[in-house]
C-alpha cells in the first residue's frame, strides 16, 4: 500500500513542480473564471461599465427650465453623475462649452464616434419640444412623435450597448411624461412575469453557470494533457523502466497514478471553488451526492482518454500534439461555456460523440443550474463507453516502456 | 545568393515536413473559424434572433402582433401552449420567448444563455414598453432615430472575431518560429553546424523568416477565404496594408519570440511559454469578446497588449474597423521596428553555438 502511496504524492509533487503544468491545471482554470466572471457576470451593472456620450442641444424652441429639451437634457446630465461614491456612472456625458459652436461640437464628437473615443452621441434637434408638446398633446399617435437622434456605430460594441441603454432610458421618459400629464394609467398597465424555461429557482447568476464548467475543463485538460503527459514522458526519458526493474507491477504503477491525478483534481475543484464563492459570491453548492458522483465520473472518464491518447501516440511530442488538436473542439462543442444549439449536423455529431458534453449537462443538472438536454440515462452510460473503449485501447495498445 | 537559396529550400522542406507546425499555422485557425462561427457566430444578434410567441387569449392580440411586427427583424415562431413555447426556449429551438394570456405577459427565457439574455430582455422590455402604451390607445410621445455614423459598412460581431483570429495565427507563428523552432534546431545541435560554414547567422534567420511569412500570408488567407465562403462575411480589404501589415506583425513577434528564447533555452519550455502567453493574450485582447465589455483595469492591460492592436490594424486592413492612417503605420512600423531592434539580439544570442 505505501508504494501505492508514495507513487502517487510523486504524481501530485511532480505536477506541482512542472511550471508549465502548475499554469494549465491551476492557475488557467482560476485565470479564465476570474476573466469571464469579471465580463460577463456583471453585464449592464453600473459602475463595472461605463461609457463616454456627448449631448448636444440644439433646440432653442423654448429656453424655459420645464420644457422638454431640458428635461431630455437633465435626465442624461443626472446620469452622468456618480450615483456609487467611487465608481463611474453609467454615462460620462461631454457637452459643448459655452463658446462651442455646436457643428462644431458634433463634427468633432462624431470624429471621436468613429475612432471608438465615445460610444454615442444624443442630439436633442431644434423644434423638438413643440414636436414633444404637440405629441403630448395628442397621445393617441395622431401626432408625430418628437425625434431623439442617438449617432453611434453599429460596427462599435459598445456604441451598441450605449445606444440599447438610452433607448431604455427614453422609453421610461416617455411613460413618466404621460403618467404626468395623465394620459396613461399606471393601474392598468399589463402585468409582466418574467419566467425562465426549465428552471424552478429563478435567474440563474454567470458565476454559478460558469463555475461548474470551468471545473469540469479543469479535470478535462489535467486528463488529455496530465495522464499522457506523464506517462509518455516518463516512458521517453525511460523512467518507467526504473520502475519496471523493481517489484513494482504496472497495476500498483497504475493504482498510484490514479490516486495522485484525482488528488491533483480534488486540488483543482477545492481552489476554484474557494475563489467562485469568496471572490465572486457563487452559491452553487457541490456537497450534494449526485455532483459528486458525476466529478468522479468525470475525473475517470478523462483519466482514460488519457490513457487512449497515450496509447495513441509514439512519443510525448505526438501524444501533446493529438491533446492539443481535440483539446479546443471537444472543450467548446460541450456547452462548456456557450450554448450549443443551432449547430450544424457534422459538428452536432462531435457534440453527440464527446463525453464531455454529457458530463458538464450532468454536473449542471446534478447542481441545478441546467436542465438536461440528454436523456438522464445517456448522462452516464456515454462517459462509462469512453471509459470501457479507452481502457480497452489502452490495455492493447499502450507500451510501458521505449522499444529496445 | 546560393547559400541563401539553399537553406531556404532546407527550411521548406523542414516546414513542409513538420506535421504539427504545419497543421498549427495552416488548420488549426481554421478550426477556430468553424468552432466560434458556426458556436458563436449569431450570440447577442438580437436582429438575427428567433421569437417564440404564444397567445393563450385573444385580447389585444392583433396590438401585440403589431408591436411585435415592429420590434425590427425578429424571427417570429408561433406556440399553441406555454408549456411548449417553454420547452422549445428551454431546448433551444428558440432563443426566447413570449406568452399573452390577457392579464399577464410572460417573457420566457433560456437560463443556460446567460451571456446573451441581456440583449434579449433590451428586445422584450422594448415589446413590454410599447405594447403597454398601445392598450391604453398612447403612442410614446420621444421617438429615438439611431444613426450610423461609421465610415464602413455596419458589420456583424462575427466580422470583428475573424480578423482577431488572423492576428491571433500570426502571433502564434511569429512567437513559435522562434520559441519552438530555432530552439529545437539549436538543441538538436544543427545551429552548431551550420555556425561553422561561412554563412552568417542573419542568412539563416532570414531564410526562417522568409518562410514563416509566406506560411502565414497563406494561412490567413485561407482562413479569411473560408470564413467568406461558409459564413457569408463580407469583407473590404486593402490588400496593400493586410499585405503589409501580416509582413510586418510575422516580424514583430519573431522579435518578441527572441525574448522566449533568451529567457527560456529548453525548446518545449520554451514552447510551452509561448503558447501559455498567446492563450492568456487572446482572452485579454477582445479576440472573442470586445474589450469595451471588460472592467477598466482590463481595458487598460488589454491596450498594453500586443495582440490587441495586432486585431485593432487587421480589422482595419479587412475593412471591418475605423482608424486613422497615421495609427495603422505606427502599428505596423512599431511591430517592424521589434523586429529590427530583436533580431540583431537573436542573431548574437540565439544563433550561436552551445556551450560543451
Amino acid at each position: 500500500m505505501n508504494d501505492v502511496l508514495l507513487l502517487a504524492k510523486t504524481h501530485v509533487v511532480t505536477a506541482l513542480r512542472e511550471r508549465v503544468t502548475l499554469f494549465w491545471f491551476l492557475i488557467f482554470p482560476v485565470f479564465l473564471l476570474t476573466i469571464l466572471t469579471l465580463i460577463f457576470g456583471r453585464l449592464g451593472e453600473e459602475g463595472e461599465i461605463s461609457f463616454e456620450i456627448s449631448l448636444i442641444n440644439r433646440d432653442s424652441s423654448s429656453a424655459t427650465a420645464g420644457d422638454f429639451s431640458a428635461m431630455i437634457a437633465e435626465v442624461f446630465t443626472k446620469m452622468g453623475s456618480p450615483h456609487i461614491e467611487g465608481q463611474k456612472p453609467l454615462f460620462s456625458v461631454h457637452v459643448p462649452q459655452a463658446d462651442d459652436d455646436l457643428d462644431t461640437f458634433l463634427e468633432r464628437e462624431e470624429h471621436a464616434l468613429r475612432r471608438g473615443h465615445r460610444a454615442a452621441i444624443v442630439v436633442i434637434p431644434e423644434g423638438f419640444h413643440d414636436a414633444a408638446l404637440h405629441a403630448v398633446m395628442n397621445p393617441s399617435g395622431i401626432a408625430q412623435p418628437a425625434t431623439l437622434r442617438v449617432y453611434m456605430s453599429r460596427n462599435d460594441v459598445a456604441s451598441e450597448m450605449a445606444t440599447e441603454i438610452i433607448t431604455h432610458v427614453l422609453a421610461e421618459v416617455d411613460r413618466e411624461i404621460l403618467v404626468r400629464t395623465g394620459h396613461f394609467d399606471p393601474g392598468k398597465a399589463i402585468a409582466r412575469e418574467t419566467v425562465w424555461a426549465g428552471q424552478d429557482t429563478g435567474e440563474i447568476r454567470y458565476v454559478d453557470f460558469l463555475l461548474p464548467g470551468v471545473v469540469l475543463m479543469g479535470f478535462f485538460t489535467n486528463g488529455l494533457f496530465g495522464v499522457p503527459g506523464a506517462i509518455l514522458f516518463n516512458r521517453d526519458r525511460k523512467v518507467l523502466r526504473r520502475y519496471w526493474v523493481t517489484p513494482l507491477s504496472v497495476s500498483r504503477y497504475l493504482a498510484g497514478f490514479a490516486l495522485g491525478h484525482l488528488s491533483l483534481c480534488v486540488l483543482q475543484l477545492v481552489l476554484l471553488l474557494l475563489l467562485g464563492r469568496f471572490a465572486f459570491g457563487a452559491t452553487v453548492e457541490f456537497a450534494q451526492l449526485d455532483a459528486v458522483l458525476i466529478l468522479i465520473l468525470a475525473a475517470v472518464t478523462f483519466m482514460a482518454f488519457g490513457f487512449l491518447i497515450a496509447s495513441l501516440a509514439r512519443t510525448a511530442n505526438a501524444g501533446m500534439a493529438i491533446a492539443n488538436i481535440l483539446n479546443m473542439p471537444m472543450m467548446f462543442l460541450s456547452g462548456m461555456f456557450f450554448p450549443i444549439s443551432g449547430l450544424p449536423t457534422f459538428l452536432l455529431a462531435v457534440v453527440y460523440v464527446n463525453p464531455v458534453s454529457y458530463l458538464v449537462e450532468g454536473l449542471r443538472a446534478s447542481l441545478g443550474v441546467q436542465s438536461s438536454t440528454f436523456p438522464s440515462i445517456l448522462l452516464v452510460i456515454v462517459p462509462l463507453g469512453w471509459i470501457a473503449a479507452s481502457v480497452a485501447v489502452a490495455a492493447g495498445k499502450l507500451k510501458w516502456d521505449v522499444a529496445r | 545568393m546560393n547559400a541563401f537559396r539553399a537553406l531556404l529550400t532546407a527550411e521548406l522542406r523542414i516546414l513542409l515536413r513538420d506535421r504539427m507546425t504545419f497543421f498549427f499555422t495552416l488548420l488549426f485557425p481554421l478550426i477556430f473559424i468553424l468552432i466560434f462561427g458556426f458556436l458563436m457566430g449569431n450570440i447577442g444578434n438580437v436582429d438575427r434572433a428567433s421569437l417564440g410567441v404564444a397567445f393563450l387569449a385573444d385580447v389585444d392580440r392583433a396590438l401585440l402582433e403589431e408591436t411585435i411586427a415592429e420590434a425590427g427583424a425578429l424571427e417570429i415562431v408561433p406556440f399553441d401552449s406555454l408549456e411548449s413555447l417553454e420547452g422549445a426556449v428551454a431546448k433551444g429551438s428558440v432563443d426566447f420567448g413570449t406568452a399573452w394570456d390577457g392579464e399577464v405577459l410572460r417573457l420566457i427565457y433560456d437560463p443556460n444563455r446567460v451571456q446573451e439574455n441581456y440583449a434579449f430582455q433590451q428586445v422584450a422590455d422594448g415589446i413590454t414598453n410599447d405594447f403597454d402604451l398601445k392598450r391604453q390607445g398612447l403612442s410614446p410621445p420621444v421617438h429615438v432615430e439611431p444613426i450610423h455614423v461609421g465610415l464602413v459598412a455596419a458589420t456583424s460581431w462575427f466580422n470583428r472575431v475573424v480578423p482577431g483570429i488572423l492576428a491571433f495565427s500570426v502571433l502564434s507563428a511569429g512567437l513559435f518560429a522562434v520559441s519552438g523552432h530555432l530552439t529545437a534546431m539549436k538543441e538538436r545541435r544543427i545551429l552548431d553546424r551550420m555556425i561553422v560554414t561561412p554563412m552568417p547567422p542573419v542568412g539563416l534567420l532570414a531564410a526562417i523568416a522568409v518562410v514563416r511569412l509566406i506560411l502565414v500570408y497563406v494561412s490567413t488567407l485561407i482562413t479569411l477565404a473560408t470564413s467568406v465562403l461558409l459564413f457569408d462575411l463580407a469583407f473590404d480589404v486593402n490588400w496593400f496594408h493586410y499585405t503589409v501589415f501580416v509582413g510586418c506583425a510575422t516580424l514583430g513577434t519573431m522579435g518578441l519570440g527572441t525574448i522566449i528564447a533568451l529567457v527560456v533555452r529548453r525548446p518545449s519550455s520554451a514552447g510551452n511559454l509561448a503558447n501559455v502567453l498567446a492563450m492568456v493574450m487572446m482572452f485579454l485582447a477582445g479576440i472573442y469578446f470586445p474589450v469595451e465589455l471588460m472592467p477598466a483595469f482590463l481595458r487598460i492591460l488589454s491596450k498594453g497588449l500586443p495582440l490587441t492592436h495586432m486585431a485593432d490594424a487587421m480589422r482595419y486592413a479587412t475593412g471591418v474597423m475605423e482608424m486613422s492612417g497615421g495609427q495603422f503605420w505606427t502599428t505596423a512600423l512599431a511591430f517592424l521596428g521589434t523586429a529590427c531592434v530583436l533580431f540583431p539580439i537573436l542573431a548574437r544570442y540565439v544563433v550561436r553555438p552551445a556551450r560543451q
